[in-house]
């Protein structure tokens, strides 16, 4: 019986131990004979860069891939984990970053779904669901449709998920990602109470901070081995886990020095944008000079999408929009960009890539539209010449046969380097720069923040719209607040941090 | 048992691996039809006679296969250049029936003079494009299925084909529905080897100009971030609205054309089976060429040569004209799971201690 597995006997060191596991997806070895350790009633961080192994490691423990080598043991005892149901069965459950609710039913009826395999009836579920809510004191409305909550909320109904199912480890996968600073507070108190009633948690996170503030111990791996082993938190400084994990001295990102203003680059007057029948954007005004960056702090879905589309052309808007003072309201995409306006959306796969085009093809494509790679014919060579080029000046890894591969195969980071060094081009005057880091390590993270910096060096000017106030506060001459689609009326300053709070929950 | 089984999805396959599949596929493909066939009752020792000599090395079966190829590579190119805007275009039979009534009617009364010939060619492409814009229209603009759209106006275009010709197409000198045969001039010259005439040609010609554009021309940059991912190709700048309608127009017009091919080239007149099997050819073959140009021309060739050979199967074995269908069925199938098998690795795991 899997329960055997569940009783956490004081003789067992570990919940759960890992010794040398190595997996490889073809030649790349993902996984290099890692270890890896986690106690009952600790909150273990798992830290790594973009593409060090960390999800790998974790779809090993809950069955969903099968390692190349190396062993699992739970409460001390050798444990196979050849399934998702295997590593449920054993008390092991992962909320991953994308959740896999059914938005139209409600929570309880999501939860007696998961739950149905069991093979216990509705009632049992139900009494069951009542348990843990009152073990966890887990805040989630049951009988609501999960189409209509937050994300955090989502969040929580995948945690009562897996600990309905019997979860007595529970994986987390970058959960604070998607939450704002608020409800990232919530859930990191909800992993201490966790721990608290006995659970074990590894906690996989980019935020050092976070690591601080709730970790018990942490680990770290870089390029597929574990760099750093199960060290208590208390005993390592974020200097020390930065270089862990990123294998160099990391410095801080300073704020800017503020910059004297010239000309003013885009103008913005009494924009609002319809989206369905709500006005997701309302009356918004905004200037950006030359090597400015403006940030646009906000709680995602206020109305930011919308903005950028609108200032794109990709959305229909009324109210002036002017670049070097001409009006460009009526002008096509195209013809905005002839312009110099430039766009990172926040969703790169589905706004920006082409994915099952090569990685040259989709570096080359705007040069090529323009006609800059041959007004008729586009020879091949010109286009994987122009993308060598970009390569090498981004730093874009993982590209092999000189670009020919499809550009789906890149890391997250990568990606999002190969948009940077598409939209990034001499010919950019101003830069729409939706979330440009999310879901990027440190190390991508300071790349893209300093290409930026760098493009207003340029004279370029920046529209930063980004849900992470560190990046707002640490790269922005100017800071707008947007809430509900409407814009706070502080141009000319930087509002302070609690300030910045309030507007963006629309106190202000 | 099945949860023993686990599938990943491989970091990607190179030209190598996707080769070696490719052949495996049809290796395994032909020896299932193989059976198939000695199943209907073809006797064993024939079969290398009826589908290999007779079909591609002797004179006349070779002349048949590649007459029978021609309208099959611009059905394949009509599916391809849709497809390749994730355009389902199910009424290809519909578009070819356009093409061959306006080049019919041309030819019938006698416009265009010296012309006569070109004018009949654009008139049929004219008319497949026109076949599939208000089906192209309905989807870009007001997000109707296409599939649906083509498949029932394929259904229009044929009944009125049949008007046509039991009316006024109509050959008043016997009573067959088919309209009266061609003059010379309005028939494409032939080679002199067997009925292979100038639409082999031309065909050939369509798959080169269509090949550098989408490879090598900014208009085929555009079509293939257009169909990948409409929204980024948008954002990029492009006029993705604009490249599907052309793109799905020209798909359209290459149908029509097969169908200016077939009355000007093979049949030299029109009658009710110009069309017959058109759609499913198209995609078929487009399918197995994987949407790529130069590829049509060579499977458009094999899949000919099926259809020659399943005709002589008919007469001298009496099998059944279908077992082509399940034969291009078997082959279509084959592929697709030897795809999968290249996309994904597959495990099993060993059977679990009771």
């Amino acid at each position: 019986m899997p329960t055997n597995h569940l009783a956490a006997p004081d003789g067992a060191a570990f919940a759960l131990e890992v010794t040398g596991v190595s997996k490889s997806f073809g030649e790349a070895r993902v996984l290099d004979s890692v270890d890896f350790d986690l106690r009952w009633g600790e909150v273990h961080a798992l830290l790594g860069e973009n593409g060090a192994g960390k999800s790998t490691l974790m779809n090993i423990l809950t069955g969903i891939y099968a390692a190349d080598a190396g062993q699992i043991h739970l409460n001390g005892a050798p444990v196979p984990v050849r399934s998702p149901a295997d590593a449920m069965a054993l008390g092991i459950g992962m909320v991953h970053q994308h959740f896999k609710l059914i938005l139209p039913f409600t929570v309880r009826e999501n939860l007696r779904l998961a739950a149905g395999s069991t093979g216990d009836d509705w009632t049992a579920i139900d009494a069951k669901i009542s348990e843990v809510l009152e073990k966890t004191g887990l805040d989630v409305s049951l009988d609501v449709p999960v189409g209509t909550l937050s994300v955090a909320e989502r969040q929580r109904t995948e945690i009562l998920k897996v600990l309905l199912l019997g979860a007595r480890i529970l994986i987390l996968d970058e959960p604070t990602a998607v939450l704002t600073d608020h409800e990232a507070e919530r859930l990191l108190a909800l992993m201490r109470d966790l721990v608290g009633s006995g659970h074990a948690v590894v906690f996989i996170t980019h935020k050092l901070r976070e690591v601080m503030a709730v970790g018990d111990r942490v680990s770290t791996l870089r390029k597929g081995r574990m760099v750093l082993r199960g060290k208590a938190v208390a005993d390592v400084t974020s200097a020390d886990l930065s270089i862990a994990m990123i294998g160099a001295e990391q410095a801080a990102v300073d704020a800017r020095p503020a910059r004297p203003l010239t000309q003013p680059i885009l103008e913005i007057e009494n924009l609002s944008v319809l989206s369905g029948r709500i006005k997701a954007v309302k009356d918004a005004n905004l200037t950006i000079h030359a090597g400015e960056i403006l940030g646009l702090a906000g709680v995602g879905g206020n109305g930011q999408r919308e903005l950028a589309e609108a200032v794109m052309g990709l959305t229909p808007a009324t109210g002036r929009i002017r670049l070097h003072g001409d009006p460009i309201e009526q002008a096509t995409v195209a013809e905005r960009r002839a312009l110099g306006l430039r766009y990172i959306p926040a969703d790169r796969a589905s706004d920006a890539l082409s994915p099952d085009n090569s990685v040259a093809d989709n570096l080359a494509v705007t040069a090529v539209r323009t006609g800059k790679l041959g007004q008729r014919l586009v020879a091949p060579r010109r286009i994987l010449s122009h993308a060598r080029k970009l390569i090498a000046v981004f730093d874009i890894a993982g590209v092999t046969a000189g670009g020919r591969r499809p550009i789906r195969l890149l890391s997250g980071g990568n990606a999002q380097k190969s948009v940077l060094a598409r939209e990034l081009d001499t010919e950019s005057r101003l830069i729409i720069a939706h979330s440009p880091t999310r879901g990027l390590d440190v190390a991508a993270c300071r790349y893209v923040h300093d290409q930026l910096i760098e493009a207003t060096d340029r004279g370029c000017g920046v529209l930063l719209i980004s849900e992470d106030l560190e990046e707002i506060l640490a790269l922005s001459d100017h800071i707008h607040v947007i809430s509900r689609g409407s814009l706070s009326t502080t141009p000319d300053a930087r509002p302070a941090r609690e300030d910045i709070g309030e507007l963006m929950l629309g106190h202000a | 048992m099945l949860d023993r089984i686990t599938l990943e999805r491989r970091a990607g396959s190179g030209p190598l691996r996707s080769t070696l599949t490719y052949a495996a596929a049809i290796g395994v493909a032909l020896a299932l039809s193989l059976g198939v066939m000695v199943a209907a009752g073809v006797p064993t020792g024939a079969l290398f006679e009826e589908l290999i000599v007779q079909v591609f090395l002797s004179e006349a079966g070779l002349a048949r296969t590649l007459t029978m190829a021609t309208p099959m590579i611009l059905a394949a190119l009509a599916a391809a250049l849709c497809l390749r805007l994730k355009f389902w275009n199910i009424g290809i039979e519909g578009q070819l029936l356009m093409g061959a009534i306006l080049a019919t009617t041309v030819a019938l009364y006698d416009i265009g003079g010296p012309l006569r010939l070109p004018l009949m060619l654009i008139a049929s492409a004219l008319g497949g494009a026109l076949w599939i814009a208000l089906p192209a229209i309905l989807r870009i603009r007001f997000a109707v299925s296409e599939v649906i759209v083509t498949l029932l106006s394929t259904n229009i275009a044929f009944l009125f084909l049949q008007h046509l010709l039991f009316g006024p197409f109509g050959d008043t000198m016997h009573n067959f529905p088919t309209s009266p045969v061609f003059d010379n001039a309005e028939k494409l010259p032939r080679f002199g080897f067997g009925d292979v005439h100038l639409g082999l040609v031309i065909a050939l010609t369509a798959v080169l100009v269509v090949a550098l554009v989408t490879h090598r021309m900014r208009f085929g940059f555009a079509a293939r971030f257009a169909g990948d991912n409409p929204r980024a190709a948008q954002a990029m700048g492009f006029d993705t609205a604009r490249v599907m309608l052309v793109s799905i127009l020209v798909g359209g017009a290459m149908a029509g054309l097969a169908g200016g091919v077939i009355v000007a080239g093979t049949e030299h007149r029109l009658t009710q089976a110009v069309g017959l099997q058109m759609t499913f050819n198209g995609i078929i073959i487009a399918a197995l060429a994987r949407n790529l140009p130069l590829l049509i021309p060579i499977v458009s060739f094999f899949i000919a040569g099926l259809a020659v050979a399943s005709q002589s199967l008919k007469v001298f074995y009496g099998v059944s004209e279908g077992i082509v269908l399940i034969i291009q069925g078997i082959i279509l199938l084959t592929l697709v799971t030897f795809q999968f098998a290249t996309t994904y690795r597959v495990t099993i795991a060993a059977a679990r201690p009771a």
